[in-house]
């Protein structure tokens, strides 16, 4: 042990008078700025990030380049599929952000960190919305990357900063409610596999029954039915609309903020009630 | 608000059928050392999370730091520290960040200069800006002290804080508890199936066993409720329990597997007669115990709390049981 011990400024545990109030706004901002951190420290993460995008479009935005420009144009109202396909995956992508927080959260349990985390004071609440903000924010840095990826397969991009400010808002959103349901529906779970068993269940569905990929117009009424509630729909559609066709409805934002406000309240109420700490 | 550090009134945590904690009543004084010694499953780590808020007990009341843990959780959770069996830290965060973390976590907002002093303290100011990951178990163990003590606790919880180290760094260890307690005036609950660790830190310990305290007093007044010694005696044949009761000076037989262990009114005496009585090669190894925690608990329960726990290996006893009976 030190020999500077004697001098340590701490002989006596503190008073009432210099207790802290528990605000949570410090919580909040180290556990986030944690998730954050850990994200981005990770070299693989930050390689898949970069390099994800262009292989969507690499493989995804090729399908079509043997197709005739008219035809491109008749079904995608537009000569680039790939600048149509481009908020499309962006929304899809909102669909696995909440995924790493869920495994996140199971590795703080299989590893005591949550309970380090619930011995102090903070709620459950707040490690709830930590992890949640935490894992958006890892999806959203794809935004800059998929943008600039698009723009170097050549593809030129209407609408104003405005328009897509809302749209980046729309994805931010998606983000959020999607984040707020898998961090509720595995709040109490300790297997690594619950998170990546449900991103399979849901991925597929609202990805394909949405107009992320190919034109609404296309699909069987059931199918159309299912688009009109999805909210992988309303991101694509907002973006589309931006992007491609310089008009925005903003109608889909404000379903996509009713979705998140829905998702956060409701995946907070469960995560206070259900978060385990192991 | 009771001035114990620690008090519980009939603390009880049933989980489906099983009584985990049951009608616990435990006092620790501030400033002190208290142990919860018991073997594995007896109740000792439900007992820290019924008190740290983790878990909900079924029944009774408990306070820490003047607290009701059931109504002021927040507010007790200020005042405590943790140090638990396993190392948690953040790896991928250097010793710094993990200190800036539980500063946030405990809505610090001066704490740097208490950081460095303790990182001074424990020695790891050199390796402040180093990720965890790249510390030795011991240097973990010491940041993972430091944490818990940032936010100035009046009460720190030890789990089984030296399970699975090396007799070198769990003596370090002991010296760091007891430096943590007397220079900080830091009340620990300290819990552990180590015998000898209890005995060396705690100023009073409770002995749990299937969640019930079965003792509780200062390491010597529990000792002094043994008047007996113990000898445990492994045969390689079969030995008639009736032989073993008859040899003079015992007065209580029992057997755990191949071994027996009789309770004695004084070893030096009984030894003699234990060697006259069974043949020389019948015995496979003879060991000596006088009052300790290890024979209250065994006087109490019956059984021994755990061999694992053991810090010397069994030849050694069996050589050191020796030369005294040689003596």
């Amino acid at each position: 042990m030190s020999t500077e011990t004697k001098h340590i400024r701490m002989s006596a545990p503190q008073t009432e008078s210099v207790r802290r109030s528990v605000s949570q706004r410090s919580q909040f901002v180290g556990l986030y700025a944690r998730e954050v951190l850990r994200t981005f420290r990770n070299p693989w993460v930050l390689v898949i990030t970069f390099v994800q995008p262009f292989m969507w479009l690499a493989f995804f935005g090729s399908s079509f380049s043997g197709a005739s420009p008219a035809l491109v144009q008749e079904v995608f109202h537009t000569s680039s599929y790939i600048a149509f396909l481009l908020p499309g995956v962006l929304a899809t992508s909102m669909l696995t952000v909440g995924m790493f927080g869920s495994m996140s959260t199971i590795q703080d349990k299989r590893f005591g960190f949550m309970k380090r985390i619930l011995l102090t004071p903070t709620t459950k609440a707040t490690v709830y919305l930590s992890k949640v903000l935490g894992s958006t924010t890892r999806g959203l840095v794809q935004i800059p990357v998929m943008i600039a990826a698009a723009a170097l397969f050549g593809v030129t991009f209407a609408g104003n900063p405005l328009m897509w400010a809302g749209w980046i808002l729309g994805i931010f959103l998606l983000g959020l409610g999607m984040s707020c349901f898998f961090l509720a529906v595995t709040a109490s779970s300790t297997d690594w596999q619950t998170p990546g068993v449900i991103s399979n269940f849901i991925t597929m569905p609202l990805m394909f029954a949405s107009g992320a990929l190919l034109p609404l117009a296309n699909f069987p009424s059931w199918m159309q039915a299912i688009a009109s509630v999805n909210p992988v729909s309303f991101s694509a559609l907002l973006g589309r609309g931006i992007v491609v066709f310089n008009t925005a409805d903003w109608s889909y934002l404000g379903y996509l903020a009713i979705f998140a406000t829905g998702m956060l309240v409701a995946g907070t109420a469960v995560a206070s009630r259900y978060l385990k700490a192991e | 608000m009771p001035s114990d550090a620690i008090v519980t009134e009939n603390l009880t945590k049933v989980y489906g059928k099983l009584t985990a904690v049951d009608h616990v009543n435990v006092k620790v004084a501030s400033g002190t050392v208290f142990g919860l010694l018991g073997p594995n499953g007896a109740g000792k780590t439900t007992m820290i999370k019924l008190l740290t808020g983790l878990a909900d007990m079924t029944e009774g009341e408990a306070w820490v730091a003047g607290f009701d843990v059931r109504r002021d959780p927040m507010h007790v959770k200020q005042r405590i520290g943790w140090v638990a069996s396993e190392v948690i830290l953040d790896d991928d965060f250097t010793a710094w960040e993990n200190l800036w973390l539980q500063a946030k976590l405990q809505s610090l907002p001066e704490w740097k200069e208490r950081a460095g002093d303790l990182l001074t303290y424990f020695g790891l100011n050199d390796r402040r800006k180093d990720r965890v990951k790249t510390f030795s178990t011991g240097m973990r163990k010491k940041l993972e002290i430091a944490l818990a003590l940032l936010h100035q606790p009046e009460v720190v919880f030890m789990d089984e804080p030296t399970i699975g180290l090396d007799a070198n760094t769990r003596r370090m260890l002991w010296d760091l508890i007891t430096g943590v307690n007397k220079e900080f005036g830091i009340t620990v609950l300290l819990t552990s199936h180590y015998i000898e660790e209890a005995d060396a830190l705690c100023q009073q310990i409770s002995i749990i066993d299937h969640g019930k305290i079965v003792a509780s007093g200062s390491p010597s007044a529990l000792k002094a409720r043994v008047e007996s010694d113990f000898v445990e005696l492994e045969t390689g044949e079969a030995v008639d329990e009736a032989k073993l009761r008859s040899i003079p000076g015992v007065t209580e037989v029992r057997s755990q597997g191949k071994t027996w262990i009789l309770q004695v009114s004084a070893a030096e005496e009984v030894l003699p007669h234990i060697f006259s009585t069974l043949k020389t090669d019948e015995i496979r190894r003879i060991n000596v115990e006088k009052p300790s925690l290890e024979t209250v608990f065994l006087d109490i329960t019956g059984k021994r709390i755990d061999q694992a726990g053991a810090d010397v290996p069994d030849y050694r006893k069996f050589y050191a049981t020796m030369r005294r009976a040689r003596r």
